[in-house]
């Protein structure tokens, strides 16, 4: 995919372009929130990578003005800023995310894949599917190749959020961030295992696991 | 030149200020008091010659001029107190006890005067008194002048003013005195506590001001003082010590970070070695570094902040059930035995996301202590004193009584902590959103020594109550 990356500090924004590019997407640079609205306007693309703390326009006014325009491109905002504030003030001046620096190469991969991804499946969803792996979001029902799944409501909201993911890693942050709420960084490997809850509900009696674990990222649900 | 001191201060001004209002208002009643005595005066005396005019004219009126001739010069010489003079028609003196009427340029029938009396008193000396006198035209055309002396009763009026006055001098006296009184009493007291000041901005964050049991606002002033000194230098030396322990806790890491990259070069030059596997330890090396970084970030920024931000009112054992929900699973996997016990619908002013934090730093700690077999605990109460109580209760080693208050204290398990940078510096942060949301943390044995596990350690974040 396409992606634009607002941010003053060029050697950073280098390394981001090699880590994207590795990954297979199409990067353009801009080293500030004047020249970063003028490529979004000049240009299309699917995800916008910004920096928060800019010189003359920063982030938050870029991204303001972006949304004044009428843009809806999604947008990334990176900071050094992690206060829950700073993350609030962040997403109400339009931004869809927001990754607190310094952040893992793995980590800004799949945020930036999750936010091109809920473009593309913008529209309401009652169903979700993934290879065998069925999803009624209204029955708050889950069948793989037919058998019924019995899921807890934090388990099932897990799965919805790894559904509607599915193909891409999604980190341990992300998803105490998306599915619990939290903004903290768990010393204890907490997620992992109710992954594995997870994993033994849908995966356990199936020739093809679904639930994957990726190594240095997160996982990832294949079909 | 300016003036002294002790003139410049706040009490001392006040005391003018309150003169100065006070020299207005004593005036304005100085002035009214001799209008009101003044204008009685004058209404007497005027009240006195109107009554001997009136029997003047009644003589007139029975017995004609001869009649009132005789009256006035009987009256003239008798030891009276009122002045006479009868003229004719053209105002040329007839009879009476003065040489000429002070009324000039008479007009019309009847005309009020004020004068000058002058007389000579017994030792000859000239005296001057003031007068009123009334002249009329009598019926028959001829000038009939009444006076009164009213130099008695004005010097009586004078003498009220001077005692008003002498009064007054001497409230300006005293309350000059007394303003000097407070202003060195007031002076005293502050000065003490402009001295911890001068002290503190020289750098000395110990100093602390008398506080002297009274109760007063000079009490309340240097109490209020030290508290914030003690904050400051608390804060101050968390700084610095926090300084110390960022350099300590982040060089090693940093230091085998780089030795592990130099090393990986010389061998990847030399075709020995992979690199891969340096750089894979590299990483989780800079993670460390990252994690232990943000911690210490986030314990500075809570206490830079004071009281915590964006604070709301919730419930905490919602919170703890989640978190509880969080954590249920991991204790399962390692053999633990996970129970809560949660208050419900008691309500909480804080942070929600950073109270959130603390008990899920309370709650890593508390399954990376217990063996397994273990059992861990949580619990939301509310105490008597209406405090709420988050608490974690765990089987595992526990920490000796000793070291529990050192533990609490900012970044002091940093130094023992080389290897496992979250862990002191967790504990630390519990302390940091406690103090954040002016509670405490608490540490004290978990249920004893048992099959050769325990005495186990109990975390308690307490919180005040709402209000």
């Amino acid at each position: 995919m396409r992606l634009l990356i607002v941010e003053d500090d060029l050697e950073a924004a280098e390394a981001m372009v090699k880590g994207l590019a590795e990954a297979g997407h199409e990067c353009k640079t801009a080293p500030d929130g004047g020249a970063g609205l003028a490529a979004a306007s000049a240009d299309r693309f699917d995800v916008l990578v910004v920096d928060r703390m800019m010189p003359r326009i920063d982030g938050v006014t870029m991204v303001e003005r972006l949304r004044a325009g009428g843009d809806q491109t999604p947008v990334l905002f990176l900071s050094a800023l992690g206060e829950i504030t700073d993350r609030v003030a962040g997403l109400k001046a339009g931004g869809d995310d927001y990754l607190v620096k310094p952040y893992a190469l793995a980590e800004l991969i799949a945020r930036v894949e999750a936010l091109a991804r809920r473009r593309e499946t913008g529209s309401v969803q009652t169903l979700l599917r993934v290879g065998d792996l069925e999803m009624d979001l209204i029955g708050r029902e889950v069948r793989r190749a037919g058998r019924e799944i019995d899921l807890q409501p934090r388990e099932f909201q897990l799965l919805e959020f790894l559904m509607r993911n599915a193909g891409q890693s999604v980190t341990r942050t992300m998803l105490l961030e998306k599915v619990w709420e939290y903004h903290f960084d768990p010393q204890t490997n907490v997620i992992d295992v109710h992954i594995s809850r997870l994993r033994s509900k849908i995966d356990k009696g199936f020739d093809k696991p679904m639930l994957q674990t990726v190594r240095g990222a997160g996982y990832r649900l294949e079909a | 030149m300016r003036p002294p001191r002790l003139f410049r201060t706040t009490p001392f001004r006040l005391t003018l200020l309150f003169l100065a209002l006070f020299a207005a208002a004593a005036s304005a009643f100085l002035a009214y008091i001799y209008l009101a005595t003044a204008g009685e005066v004058t209404r007497r005396a005027d009240a006195g010659v109107s009554r001997e005019m009136q029997s003047l004219e009644a003589v007139y009126r029975r017995g004609g001029f001869a009649a009132l001739n005789q009256s006035v010069i009987e009256r003239s010489s008798a030891d009276r107190a009122l002045l006479y003079l009868l003229m004719d028609k053209a105002g040329a003196p007839i009879s009476g006890s003065i040489a000429a009427s002070p009324v000039h340029d008479f007009e019309g029938d009847r005309d009020w005067a004020s004068f000058v009396l002058t007389q000579t008193d017994v030792d000859g000396g000239v005296v001057k008194r003031p007068a009123r006198g009334l002249q009329e035209r009598m019926p028959g055309g001829e000038l009939m002048f009444v006076g009164a002396d009213v130099g008695e009763s004005e010097s009586y009026v004078v003498r009220i003013l001077r005692a008003l006055w002498g009064a007054g001098a001497l409230v300006i006296v005293l309350g000059l005195a007394g303003g000097l009184l407070v202003s060195r009493n007031v002076r005293r007291n502050i000065g003490s506590l402009t001295d911890v000041i001068e002290a503190a901005r020289g750098g000395d964050l110990g100093a602390r001001a008398a506080v002297r049991g009274t109760g007063d606002e000079y009490d309340e002033l240097a109490s209020g003082l030290n508290d914030m000194l003690a904050r400051l230098e608390r804060s101050i030396g968390g700084l610095r010590h926090a300084g110390d322990a960022i350099a300590h806790d982040l060089r090693s890491p940093l230091t085998r970070l780089r030795a592990r990259l130099e090393v990986a070069m010389i061998e990847a030059d030399a075709g020995r070695a992979d690199p891969k596997l340096a750089l894979h330890q590299a990483l989780d090396d800079a993670d460390g570094v990252l994690r232990t970084f943000a911690a210490v970030l986030a314990i500075a920024r809570l206490e830079a902040a004071g009281d915590a931000p964006s604070q709301t009112v919730f419930d905490p054992g919602a919170l703890a059930a989640d978190m509880a929900e969080l954590y249920e699973p991991l204790c399962e996997e390692k053999g633990l035995e996970f129970k809560a016990e949660l208050v419900p619908a008691l309500s909480l002013k804080g942070n929600r996301e950073f109270i959130a934090q603390a008990l899920a730093n309370i709650l890593d700690n508390a399954v990376k202590y217990t063996p397994a077999g273990g059992a861990v605990m949580l619990r939301v109460r509310r105490r008597s004193s209406g405090d709420v109580e988050i608490s974690v209760t765990d089987t595992g080693p526990g920490v000796p009584e000793s070291d529990r208050g050192r533990v609490v204290e900012r970044f002091v398990r940093l130094e023992n902590s080389r290897n496992e940078p979250g862990v002191g510096l967790g504990l630390s942060l519990v302390a940091a959103v406690a103090r954040a949301h002016r509670g405490h943390l608490e540490l004290a044995e978990g249920p004893g020594a048992l099959d050769g596990t325990g005495p186990g350690l109990r975390v308690a974040l307490v919180l005040p109550k709402v209000g």
